[in-house]
């Protein structure tokens, strides 16, 4: 078993050198370069002056952008061995501060989100196997699959049209974290203006994965109380609620346990859609944003990141099942 | 309930979301002011909430070239001179009077001695040439701006408050580009890595006001800067704060707007019209359109085949429809351009007529080019070669779509196959750069007297911003002498020739400027529209409908 771990994490170094590798050569390869975006400006319409080409070889060198690729990628390669990701050509700011910023919002979102999705989930699911093919069961479905195949920017779109304000209710803000004047409050008047702050954006990311989940956990319990084990446990004479939630939940939670190691890269990546209608700062919109002005250094980071925690949350899922399962051996 | 019943429900509430609000006739644009509050006398005091819908990277004067960042640096930062809104004439600002040697290239300026930073330390001639060293300066960041100055070699100091600069060149728009630098202190930007500046994300200037606060990607904080010079012709910093929140979406700034915690915003046209318009929005807001120096063109690559002709270029032309694009997709706020001028400028030929949407002569036109349809398949060619091209275009301007699909159909019914080609920016960038397309639908952004050289003479089409690759001898002619014609009517003379040339040969199909449609809070007081926009440092709120602030 140990073997197995080591095997595993040792292989993470050169699948993560074969994934840089082929990141670093495509941003460089895709049209466009970040010192003509620098110099002609992003935002659609043109500085009718240009820059000679002295000027532009000038900026080049400033940000090493004249050695040839794969001298970039060792160099690249070499700094990040000293956990030094390099600074963002659009500010000049460490790549690790401006994550180090946008990360902690995301993962904000994305845990509160997950949490309520498997606290709401697990029960859903779990009703629905107890009650398969009545006619509550048939709605909760509906419902579900009606909430999933909601598009999010329509949903946001009117959620700030109905609830934001204006013409209609105004029970949640709109944009940002926190208000202007937060500054002011006692810590705990700031969580809560916070938590109002996120209500909406929270709800978008939220409802979609409702029904995802709870079909999971329906089909896994579906699973299970078929099983003849649980035949035998209602033979013997439990009561129903005994037979779910102390025989079968544990075996029809292995689908949706495994399924949270999977989950981890997904918690560092947030919605761009929901962020930039929200004006929420991150990560979704420092990662749209860098790629948008070909700033190589900030996605380099970003794409090692979310790599690394691709190949440690797959080790983690594959280890969990082992966990849950002690009939799955590895190695 | 039954999951029928539900459904219907769901529908039904999908379809109450349509309506709401009255139906207004699309042409019946309300009132729109072009002054208001200008009666009263400015008083001191409230804050004026802001919109901003994209940060910007940071806020280093030098380094940064965003627009964005360009509205609050000029709150924070002085420059020499300002240009008057109405005559774009060069006025004093921190630089008192100036003076040009016979053979313009020296200039000398006299600074004020009042001017303090909002540290409270005094701006000198030192700061000034400070200033000036780091744009030259090749370590630092700032190739966009240096571009503007390579033929300014020298920039010395005379004594405390007056400072030189010398060119190798006589060039008229050296002073407006010496007038326009901001003026860095020296003992704050002269410390340390400049272009990753600790105060890239906190400036120190000496304008009307100063950095409070920057909550990344939520909201910058402007505080009135408590030394600002000031004076009765200059104005006063009036709000006591400038608050811009950062909201990248149009609809939610709008409700934003709505709900009354921004003051003013400017917005896309349908939004406008349709929801800036209902009798409620306008008890609270007034609505205002005014240009900004920018239009939009479509570019042909000259040195493609179907191209190569004016008549051909002539005719395109006489098929697209400007005045329906102006009425259908702008709702009538932007101006049919000719020329590169800006309308409202002396510098625009107003003799000159725009080219009338003519399908007909367009034919005909086309027929004496040569164009034919030898193998009969409803597409026009000429020597063996179909007429197609691609039109490029960004993917973020959903007019810029509207316009070309408005024209590719008229293009079709003429024989001509265009495709249309919507593409991200920075690739679009490139395909201009390496001067890879057909036909390119862009706009231009520029100061209200721009000089034609970078965009039109001949030297600038391989490597400059003459894209289309225009080449006319006498128009290269007319834009040197401009360039060293220091007395402005002689300029004007020679820009309305160049402005004939072009309308002869049709490089551009040139569009329309758009007006840029904003509403503001009834609070706000002392608001003008100007031949190029409105200017903020005039605004303020009456005691009596003060918000915020204490």
């Amino acid at each position: 078993m140990r073997a197995y771990i080591i095997r595993r994490l040792l292989l993470i170094i050169p699948t993560f050198i074969g994934i840089s590798m082929l990141t670093f050569a495509l941003i460089q390869l895709a049209p466009g370069s970040p010192i003509a975006l620098k110099l002609q400006g992003m935002d659609g319409a043109m500085q009718a002056d240009a820059a000679t080409q002295d000027i532009i070889e000038q900026t080049k060198a400033l940000y090493g952008l004249d050695k040839p690729i794969p001298v970039q990628y060792g160099l690249w390669l070499g700094r990040l061995v000293r956990l030094d990701f390099g600074n963002s050509m659009k500010d000049q700011r460490p790549v690790m501060d401006k994550i180090g910023e946008a990360l902690p919002v995301t993962l904000m979102f994305n845990l509160l989100s997950l949490f309520l999705v498997y606290l709401i989930s697990i029960p859903v699911g779990v009703y629905s196997a107890t009650h398969p093919g009545t006619k509550r069961d048939s709605a909760l479905t509906v419902f579900l699959f009606i909430l999933y195949s909601m598009p999010t920017f329509w949903v946001a779109m009117l959620l700030i049209l109905f609830l934001g304000g204006g013409e209609y209710l105004d029970w949640f803000p709109i944009h940002g974290l926190q208000s202007g004047d937060a500054t002011s409050l006692s810590w705990f008047a700031r969580l809560l203006d916070r938590l109002w702050h996120m209500a909406m954006p929270l709800f978008c990311m939220t409802y979609g994965g409702l029904a995802l989940l709870s079909r999971y956990m329906r089909a896994g319990m579906l699973d299970v109380l078929r099983q003849d084990y649980i035949r035998t446990a209602r033979a013997y004479g439990f009561s129903e609620r005994t037979v779910v939630w102390k025989y079968t939940m544990r075996n029809s939670l292995i689908a949706i346990v495994t399924l949270l190691g999977g989950l981890l890269p997904a918690l560092i990546g947030g919605s761009i859609i929901i962020e930039t209608i929200f004006s929420i700062p991150g990560m979704g919109r420092l990662a749209f944003e860098a790629v948008l002005s070909r700033d190589y250094p900030l996605i380099m980071g970003e794409v090692t990141i979310a790599s690394l925690l691709t190949l440690a949350g797959l080790l983690l899922s594959d280890l969990l099942y082992v966990a849950v399962d002690p009939r799955i051996k590895l190695g | 309930m039954k999951p029928v019943q539900l459904l219907g429900i769901l529908l039904l509430l999908a379809a109450l979301c349509g309506c709401g609000g009255e139906r207004r006739d699309p042409s019946d644009l309300g009132e729109i002011l072009t002054e208001y509050g200008n009666d009263t006398a400015a008083e001191k005091g409230d804050w004026l909430m802001l919109q901003m819908p994209a940060e910007m990277p940071h806020l280093n004067p030098l380094t940064s070239s965003d627009y964005y960042a360009s509205t609050v640096l000029d709150w924070v930062f002085d420059t020499l001179l300002d240009r008057d809104q109405v005559t774009m004439d060069n006025i004093p600002n921190a630089a008192k009077s100036w003076d040009i040697s016979d053979d313009h290239l020296t200039y000398t300026f006299h600074l004020r001695d009042d001017v303090k930073f909002s540290d409270g330390v005094p701006m000198t001639a030192h700061d000034v040439k400070f200033s000036f060293d780091k744009v030259m300066d090749p370590k630092v960041d700032a190739p966009y701006l240096r571009n503007y100055f390579v033929d300014i070699t020298g920039c010395e100091v005379l004594d405390d408050y007056t400072v030189r600069f010398t060119c190798n060149k006589p060039y008229y728009r050296h002073l407006v580009m010496i007038g326009g630098l901001y003026v860095l202190p020296r003992h704050i930007y002269g410390e340390g890595d400049f272009n990753n500046h600790p105060n890239n994300r906190a400036p120190v200037g000496s304008g009307k006001y100063a950095l409070e606060s920057w909550e990344t990607g939520q909201r910058i904080t402007l505080v009135r800067n408590p030394h600002y010079w000031g004076s009765a012709e200059k104005g006063w910093p009036y709000f006591e704060k400038i608050v811009y929140a950062i909201i990248p979406d149009d609809n939610t700034a709008f409700q934003v707007l709505s709900r009354g915690d921004l003051d003013f915003m400017s917005m896309p046209p349908d939004l406008f019209v349709r929801r800036a318009n209902t009798p409620r929005f306008r008890e609270q807001f007034n609505r205002f359109a005014y240009y900004r120096p920018a239009y939009n063109y479509i570019g042909w690559n000259l040195r493609k085949p179907m191209f190569k002709d004016r008549e051909t270029r002539l005719a395109l032309a006489m098929l697209l429809d400007r005045e329906l694009l102006r009425d259908e997709i702008y709702y009538g706020q932007a101006v049919i351009i000719s020329g590169n001028f800006m309308p409202g400028t002396p510098e625009h030929n107003a003799a000159l007529q725009p080219v009338l949407f003519d399908p007909d002569r367009a034919r005909t036109l086309l027929a004496e080019a040569g164009w034919g349809d030898e193998d009969g398949n409803g597409i026009l060619d000429r020597d063996g070669a179909p007429f197609h091209f691609d039109a490029a275009t960004t993917n973020q301007n959903p007019l810029a779509e509207k316009v070309l699909t408005i024209f590719k159909e008229e293009l079709a019914r003429a024989g001509i196959d265009m495709t249309i080609r919507p593409m991200e920016w920075a690739s679009l960038l490139e395909r201009v750069d390496k001067r890879e397309f057909d036909a390119i639908l862009m706009g231009w952004s520029m100061p209200p007297d721009p000089d034609p050289y970078q965009v039109w003479h001949s030297s600038q089409v391989d490597a400059g911003s003459n894209y289309v690759g225009f080449v006319n001898g006498e128009s290269d002619r007319v834009i040197e002498e401009a360039r060293v014609s220091f007395d402005r009517d002689t300029r004007i003379a020679l820009y309305h020739r160049f402005q004939e040339i072009l309308h002869e040969e049709q490089p551009y199909l040139f569009l329309l400027a758009p007006k840029v449609l904003a509403a503001g809070d009834k609070r706000l007081h002392g608001i003008r529209v100007y031949p190029f926009g409105i200017d903020q440092r005039e605004w303020f709120v009456p005691k009596a409908m003060q918000r915020y602030g204490g």
